[in-house]
């Protein structure tokens, strides 16, 4: 904890989404600097296993574990009570259905957010966001991809309901804070990975009928390791000044998708993979979107130009805005965070 | 003269039906609604349709729709139904038709009595496969009437995360409908019964129970396993299996006649002939093989034709049911599915539910 922290250790930090891959690091986190007076929403269903596992390893804090649904608006008024800070990272993850997707990432933080508005005291909300929202249609290959893009403005085109989602999502909450008054920042992380996340990330390559494309080639990964973004978010929800401002999260020190490609099946297992050219990469994208045009979704747009631009165009990126404003800094290193990573996919 | 369309609930399954009216010419969506402006919002940006709305009056007067799409939750269906209706709309509802028989037969009977025609989304009975096995019964094929008839229904629930999502949501839609998890999905399978059962009110024995999977997650209410025996007052016979646990996931029909019989996988989009004949001795072991692998293989063929033909969509027979219902409002013909059949799947459903006690 900081003496310039916007709360203090008595203020009610309510995080959503607290048993997902990143919530429970975040938990840890507040914890680890010293926050006790935590909400932790849970779906309604649903293990636990992942936060009490957190909670116990700190010693138990009297922290409060609520299930509720951010579809209710009874469910986030009672959870905003009194509530000082929220880091919202409860998301739609339907990758198939933009409806689902849009339900569970957009009315939910709608509903959030007008919650946290009739409390009237929130000091800062906090919107975990994803890289996936910004457009690199106008960037070069290597040119630095930044807070300062442009969102997707077309985003139902890219095929991926979790982008759509996310990008409404964005625009939803700039919007409401705006005319409200609430403080908010958004966090952008980049590809996280560690323990908890199984498998290659998109952005290496995808799995087509069992043989693995290698689509990513010396682009570099803008990986972020759950512990460091994690910190990111919760640093976003205490540093005094940033308000209305979006942050970046990527390591330092990125490998290329081949390096990791290599690693990984150095360290976790062997299985054979084709390096696709860039280009070859690109006419398949575009032949496949063309077709699914023109045959009206005999097979879906899941792959068009649009996302191979932003998956595997080869942008660079930057944690400068992350370290000057947050003072972070990614405490594992990615040897380290790759290790823990290999280590928990070989024990699967 | 062009169809103007609106369709009301804007969750997953209006997605598809989105996609497969633009797929229909002459017709076109004029609005949607959703008592979740967002949600109604992003069908309407996504699909670049002009009007959104959240509420069915609005979207009624403000674009006139000849045709109404209901893909909202079942509980809301019969007054949503008889509100299209009471507004001269024809009416494609989502399944389940309604909640129970009398529903039912109450918005048929409006709809007939207005002149309109209303249908269920029952696409899986116009699918490729689905067609030829009905050209080939009538064609006389099985020797005369069903016999015997197996529907095969099953679920997958994917994995624990998925089953845990429903069934940890005490209010979630799903549970707090009559059948619960069953009444949301059986309707396909049964219809397929209600389309050659003969007879008007069949017997109907049903054992239904929760499976060891749903047991070790906490749940025991939720009932995922179900067997019935349905039999007319002709003696035909049938049954049908749900099952949230058989593998394969199968969902199939199978029609025996008094000469030969018929199989149809509706995932694999086959039709495989079954004589009814043998062969002599040893032949009966040796040639009827080669004879099914022939089947499969002329099947394999034919999806692959439909598919080079641009005819072979995930949900083509959704797409082959509304143009079907379109053409029966402009040409005012019997809609594609007979009400005779629609009331008998939600009878057979009702009786399903009251045996099984939910």
């Amino acid at each position: 904890m900081s003496t310039d922290d916007i709360i203090n250790d008595n203020d009610r930090v309510l995080i959503t989404g607290a048993n997902g891959f990143i919530g429970t690091r975040v938990v840890d986190t507040l914890l680890r600097y010293g926050y006790r007076n935590l909400v932790c929403l849970m779906r309604p269903s649903g293990q636990n296993s992942a936060l009490m596992k957190i909670i116990l390893e700190r010693g138990s804090p009297p922290i409060e574990i609520c299930r509720g649904n951010l579809l209710s608006r009874e469910d986030c008024d009672k959870v905003t009570e009194g509530v000082s800070v929220i880091y919202h990272l409860a998301a739609g993850r339907g990758v198939k259905s933009y409806p689902d997707a849009f339900l569970n990432s957009v009315v939910t933080t709608r509903n959030l957010l007008e919650a946290a508005a009739r409390t009237n005291r929130l000091k800062r909300f906090v919107g975990v966001s994803s890289f996936s929202v910004y457009s690199n249609l106008k960037l070069r290959r290597r040119d630095v991809l930044d807070e300062t893009c442009e969102m997707d403005r077309e985003p139902e085109l890219r095929g991926e309901a979790y982008c759509y989602a996310k990008v409404r999502q964005d625009e939803l909450t700039v919007d409401f804070c705006g005319r409200n008054g609430i403080p908010y920042v958004l966090v952008r992380p980049g590809t996280v990975f560690g323990p908890g996340n199984r498998g290659l990330p998109g952005r290496i390559g995808i799995d087509l009928l069992g043989l693995f494309l290698h689509l990513g080639g010396s682009n570099r990964i803008p990986f972020t390791y759950v512990d460091n973004c994690a910190e990111a978010i919760v640093l976003a929800g205490l540093r005094p000044g940033v308000g209305g401002e979006v942050f970046n999260v990527v390591d330092d020190d990125l490998p290329t998708s081949r390096e990791f490609l290599n690693l990984y099946k150095k360290h976790v297992r062997r299985f054979r993979s084709i390096r696709v050219p860039r280009a070859a990469g690109y006419l398949l994208c575009s032949l496949w979107e063309k077709y699914s045009s023109w045959s009206r979704g005999q097979l879906p747009p899941v792959f068009n130009t649009r996302r191979w631009s932003n998956d595997w165009k080869g942008n660079r990126y930057s944690n400068e805005k992350l370290k000057t404003r947050l003072g972070w800094k990614p405490r594992v290193s990615f040897p380290v965070a790759s290790k823990r990573f290999f280590e928990h996919e070989r024990g699967l | 003269m062009t169809l103007r369309v609106g369709i009301v609930g804007c969750g997953k399954i209006a997605d598809e039906h989105v996609f497969q009216i633009r797929r229909i010419p002459g017709c076109a969506i004029v609005g949607v609604c959703d008592r979740e402006e967002l949600m109604a919002r992003q069908l309407s940006e996504r699909f670049k349709i002009n009007g959104y709305y959240d509420n069915l009056d609005n979207l009624l007067e403000k674009t006139a729709p000849q045709v109404i799409h209901i893909t909202t939750p079942p509980q809301s269906h019969y007054e949503l139904g008889m509100q299209a209706l009471e507004a001269g709309c024809h009416v494609l509802m989502e399944k389940p038709f309604t909640i129970t028989a009398e529903e039912t037969k109450a918005l048929i009977r409006h709809a007939e009595g207005k002149g309109l025609k209303i249908t269920v989304d029952h696409d899986e009975q116009f699918t490729h496969a689905a067609i030829r096995m009905r050209e080939m019964i009538q064609k006389g094929y099985l020797g005369g009437p069903p016999v015997h008839m197996e529907s095969y229904y099953c679920y997958d629930f994917g994995n624990q995360q998925y089953a845990r999502a429903l069934l940890g949501d005490r209010t979630h839609w799903i549970r707090e409908l009559p059948g619960s998890l069953l009444q949301n999905n059986i309707s396909h399978g049964i219809a397929r019964i209600s389309e050659y059962i003969r007879g008007e009110q069949p017997e109907v024995i049903a054992q239904g129970f929760t499976s060891t999977f749903l047991k070790d997650l906490g749940e025991d209410e939720v009932i995922d396993e179900l067997r019935v025996m349905i039999r007319d007052g002709r003696s035909s016979t049938a049954y049908f299996t749900f099952s949230s646990r058989m593998r394969p996931t199968l969902r199939a029909f199978r029609v025996y006649g008094e000469r030969n019989a018929l199989f149809m996988d509706h995932d694999q989009q086959t039709l495989i002939g079954v004589r009814g004949d043998r062969f002599k001795s040893y032949l009966e072991k040796f040639i009827p093989p080669y004879l099914y692998a022939k089947q499969y293989l002329s099947n394999a063929h034919v999806n692959m034709k439909y598919f080079l033909k641009n005819d072979f969509h995930m949900k083509s027979g959704m797409k082959k049911l509304i143009e079907s219902f379109y053409r029966s409002i402009r040409e005012n013909q019997p809609a594609p599915i007979p009400y005779r059949e629609i009331i008998l799947t939600s009878r057979i459903m009702d009786d399903i539910f009251r045996q099984i006690k939910y």
